[in-house]
C-alpha cells in the first residue's frame, strides 16, 4: 500500500528551479533515505513533504489523502530538525508536551504520552531540564520524543546526526533503526553521509541537483549503480573510476585498454558487450574492497602513493597509468610507498559504463 | 612594569571620560544643595554649608507632584503602547515577506531622522485644531511616533537571531501565528522588549520639547515644570537643579538597575 506518493514535484525559488521532479513513492513502515551531495535539494524535498516549503508544482499525498496544499500541522507527520530546534524556554516535557497541548489533548493524556516517550528514550530523568542543560545527545533525544509523542504518520529526519561527534552518531544512528523498528512507522531520513543511508534504509533515493538519479535498496545500489554517480556515492572508500579504450568486442567478452592494466588491456565479460563498439570510450569501475593484493592472476599494475593503517585493514592510495585507484585490503600489509603492486580484481565485482556515466547493462 | 604603566593610562583615560560625561549632574546635584548666592559666586565655591532649602521648596510646590505623576503615566502609557504595536510588527518584519516591507521599514527609520523641532509647529496646530492641546492623550500620541521605530527595530532585530527552525517545529506541533508570537517569540524575544521598553520609557520620561509646545497648565510633565520656575525677573537655579534631581533620580537608578539587560539585550542579536 502506497503511504507516501510524490508526483513530479517541482520546486523553484524564484526563477532557480531546485527541484525539478521527483516522483517517488513509499510504503507504510517504510524507511527512506534521501541522499545527496549539499545542494542536491534532498532537504527542501523533506520541507516540502512537512509543508514547511510550498510546492511549486506536482502532487503530494499522505495515507491516501492529497496534502499538497494542506497546513504542516494537518498532514500529521513530525520533524527532528539539524539543530535539534528545541524550545529554550521550556523544559524537556514542556517540549514534547507543545505539540499536544496545541492540539488540546487532555492533561493525564499528555502526561502519560511525554512519560511513555520519555521511557522509550531514556530520558525520564531529564525532563524537568532546560535544553540547555542537556548534552548533544540527550539534545536529539528529546527532538526525537518531540516526535514520538505526537504519533505523526510519518516521521521526517533533517540529518539529525551531523552534529554529533563521531562516537555518539553511530550509537544514535542504532538507536533510530530500533526505534523504527519498535515503532514500525514510516520514516523520511535526509542525510549526505552514505554510511548512514546503507545502514538504515530500507530504500535509498539518491538525488543530485533536483533529481532523482536512482531509487532502490542499499543492496541493489552497491550492487547495480545505474550511473557513475551513485557508483561513486554509495560505498566507502569510493569506486574507482578508470577511462578505458575498447579495442574488441566479442559475445560477452570485451578487450578493455588502460595503463593500468597489465600488459594494457584485460578482457572482461560482460552481459552489455553486444552493445559495445570496438573503439569506444568506456569507464571501468573498482571498488576498493573487491582489489586483492597475493593474488594468483594479477590484473592491475599500481604504483603505490601512500598507505594507511587501519589496524584491521590497510588502504592503499595508488597510482595506475594517470589516474588514482585506492584499494583496501585486509591486514596489515608492510610495503614502502612508490613500489609496484600488483593486484587482483574480483571478476563479478567489474562495473562498466559508457561515455555518458550510465552502467552498461545486458 | 610596561604593563602598569598602560593600565594607569588606561585608568587616567577612563577617570577623565567618567568625571566629563558625570560632571553636569554633581553641578546639577550641588547646586540643588546650595543657596543661590553659592551658586552664583564666583570663583564657584567648592566647599559651601549644604541646604535643604531647595528641596523644601520643591516639595512644597504641588505642581512638582502633578507634573511627576502625569510624566509618569504619560512614560507608562507610551513604552506600554510602543511594546503592544511594535513587538507585534516586528514579528511581522523579521519573518514574513511581504510587498512594501523594505518601503515600510525605511519609513521606520525616516521618522529618526527628521529633527523633532521640524515638527513642532505642525503638530500644535493640529493639536490645537483637534482639541487635543493641553491633554495627555496628545503627549502619548506624539511620544508613540518616536518610540514605535525604536521598539521595533530592537524588537526586529532581536526577533530576527531567533532561529527559524523553532518557529518551524512550532507550526509542525500546530501552532498558529499568533500562538508562535506568544509562546515562542515573546519569551525568547523579552531582553529586546525590555530594552525597547526602557529606552522608550526613559525618552518619554525626558522628553521636553513637545512637552512644553502641546501643554499648558493641566497636562504639564516634570522637565516642563522644571523650566517652568525660569520665568519672569528671577531665576531660582537651587530650586531648578532640586527639581531636576528629583527628575533624573528615578530614571537613573532604573537604568543603573538595567543596565546589564540592557547592554546584553542591545548586543544579542550581533554576537549570536
Amino acid at each position: 500500500m502506497t503511504f507516501l506518493q510524490l508526483r513530479d514535484i517541482k520546486k523553484k525559488f524564484g526563477e532557480v528551479s531546485v527541484i525539478k521532479g521527483v516522483s517517488f513513492s513509499a510504503q507504510k513502515g517504510e524507511f527512506v533515505v534521501f541522499v545527496g551531495p549539499s545542494g542536491c535539494g534532498k532537504s527542501t524535498l523533506l520541507r516540502m513533504i512537512a509543508g514547511l516549503e510550498d510546492v511549486s508544482d506536482g502532487k503530494l499525498s499522505i495515507d491516501g489523502k492529497d496534502v499538497t496544499y494542506e497546513e504542516p500541522a494537518k498532514r500529521e507527520v513530525s520533524m527532528v530538525f539539524q539543530s535539534y530546534a528545541l524550545y529554550p524556554h521550556m523544559s524537556v516535557f514542556e517540549n514534547m508536551a507543545f505539540g499536544l497541548r496545541m492540539a488540546k489533548l487532555p492533561e493525564d493524556e499528555i502526561k502519560a504520552r511525554v512519560l511513555e516517550a520519555a521511557r522509550i528514550l531514556q530520558i525520564e530523568a531529564l525532563l524537568e531540564r532546560k535544553p540547555r542543560a542537556l548534552s548533544g545527545g540527550q539534545r536529539q533525544r528529546v527532538a526525537i520524543g518531540r516526535s514520538i509523542v505526537r504519533n505523526p504518520k510519518i516521521f521526517l529526519f533533517d540529518e539529525p546526526l551531523s552534529n554529533l561527534d563521531a562516537e555518539l552518531r553511530t550509537q544514535m544512528r542504532v538507536e533510530i533503526a530500533k526505534l523504527h523498528r519498535n515503532l514500525g512507522a514510516t520514516m523520511v531520513y535526509v542525510t549526505h553521509d552514505q554510511v548512514e543511508a546503507m545502514t538504515l534504509a530500507d530504500r535509498i533515493v539518491v538525488l543530485r541537483a533536483g533529481l532523482v538519479e536512482q531509487i532502490g535498496t542499499p543492496t541493489e545500489l552497491y550492487d547495480n549503480p545505474s550511473n557513475t554517480f551513485v557508483a561513486g556515492f554509495i560505498g566507502s572508500p569510493k569506486m574507482n573510476f578508470l577511462d578505458a579504450t575498447v579495442t574488441d568486442a566479442g559475445v560477452g567478452v570485451l578487450t578493455v585498454n588502460h595503463p593500468a592494466f597489465i600488459g594494457g588491456s584485460i578482457v572482461i565479460s560482460s552481459p552489455a558487450a553486444g552493445r559495445i563498439r570496438k573503439g569506444e570510450r568506456i569507464t571501468v569501475g573498482l571498488r576498493p574492497e573487491h582489489l586483492t593484493l597475493n593474488t594468483d592472476k594479477p590484473r592491475l599494475r599500481l604504483t603505490l602513493d601512500i598507505s594507511e593503517n587501519l589496524g584491521g585493514s590497510t588502504q592503499f592510495y595508488t597510482t595506475g597509468g594517470s589516474e588514482p585507484v585506492t584499494l583496501i585490503v585486509p591486514g596489515r600489509p608492510a610495503i614502502a610507498a612508490g613500489n609496484a603492486l600488483d593486484v587482483g580484481i574480483a571478476a563479478d565485482h567489474i562495473y562498466l559504463f559508457d561515455a555518458q556515466g550510465q552502467a552498461l547493462r545486458a | 612594569m610596561r604593563l602598569s604603566t598602560s593600565t594607569l593610562l588606561h585608568a587616567l583615560g577612563l577617570a577623565t571620560v567618567v568625571a566629563f560625561s558625570l560632571f553636569p549632574f554633581y553641578w546639577m546635584v550641588a547646586a540643588s544643595f546650595k543657596t543661590q548666592a553659592d551658586i552664583l559666586a564666583s570663583p564657584p565655591v567648592l566647599f559651601f554649608t549644604p541646604t535643604l532649602e531647595n528641596y523644601r521648596a520643591v516639595f512644597a510646590d504641588a505642581k512638582v507632584f502633578g507634573a511627576v505623576g502625569n510624566s509618569l503615566l504619560i512614560a507608562s502609557a507610551t513604552t506600554a503602547l510602543a511594546v503592544l504595536l511594535g513587538a507585534p510588527a516586528a514579528f511581522a518584519l523579521a519573518r514574513y515577506e511581504f510587498r512594501g516591507k523594505s518601503d515600510l521599514w525605511f519609513w521606520f527609520i525616516s521618522n529618526r531622522m527628521m529633527s523633532p523641532i521640524v515638527l513642532a509647529l505642525p503638530v500644535y496646530l493640529l493639536a490645537l485644531q483637534t482639541g487635543l492641546l493641553d491633554t495627555h492623550l496628545v503627549l502619548i500620541l506624539i511620544y508613540l511616533t518616536f518610540n514605535l521605530p525604536i521598539v521595533v527595530w530592537i524588537c526586529t532585530d532581536q526577533f530576527k537571531s531567533i532561529p527559524p527552525d523553532l518557529e518551524q517545529a512550532a507550526r509542525l506541533d500546530g501552532a498558529d501565528q499568533f500562538t508562535i508570537f506568544r509562546k515562542i517569540y515573546l519569551p525568547l524575544g523579552a531582553p529586546g522588549i525590555a530594552v525597547s521598553a526602557i529606552f522608550s520609557f526613559i525618552f518619554s520620561w525626558n522628553e521636553l520639547l513637545y512637552a512644553l509646545v502641546l501643554t499648558r497648565r493641566n497636562v504639564q510633565t516634570a522637565p516642563v515644570v522644571a523650566t517652568s520656575y525660569m520665568s519672569g525677573y528671577e531665576l531660582p537655579w537651587g530650586k531648578i537643579m532640586a527639581t531636576g534631581t528629583v527628575i533624573v533620580l528615578p530614571v537613573t537608578i532604573f537604568a543603573l538597575i538595567v543596565s546589564r539587560h540592557m547592554v546584553r539585550g542591545l548586543t544579542m542579536g550581533a554576537t549570536k
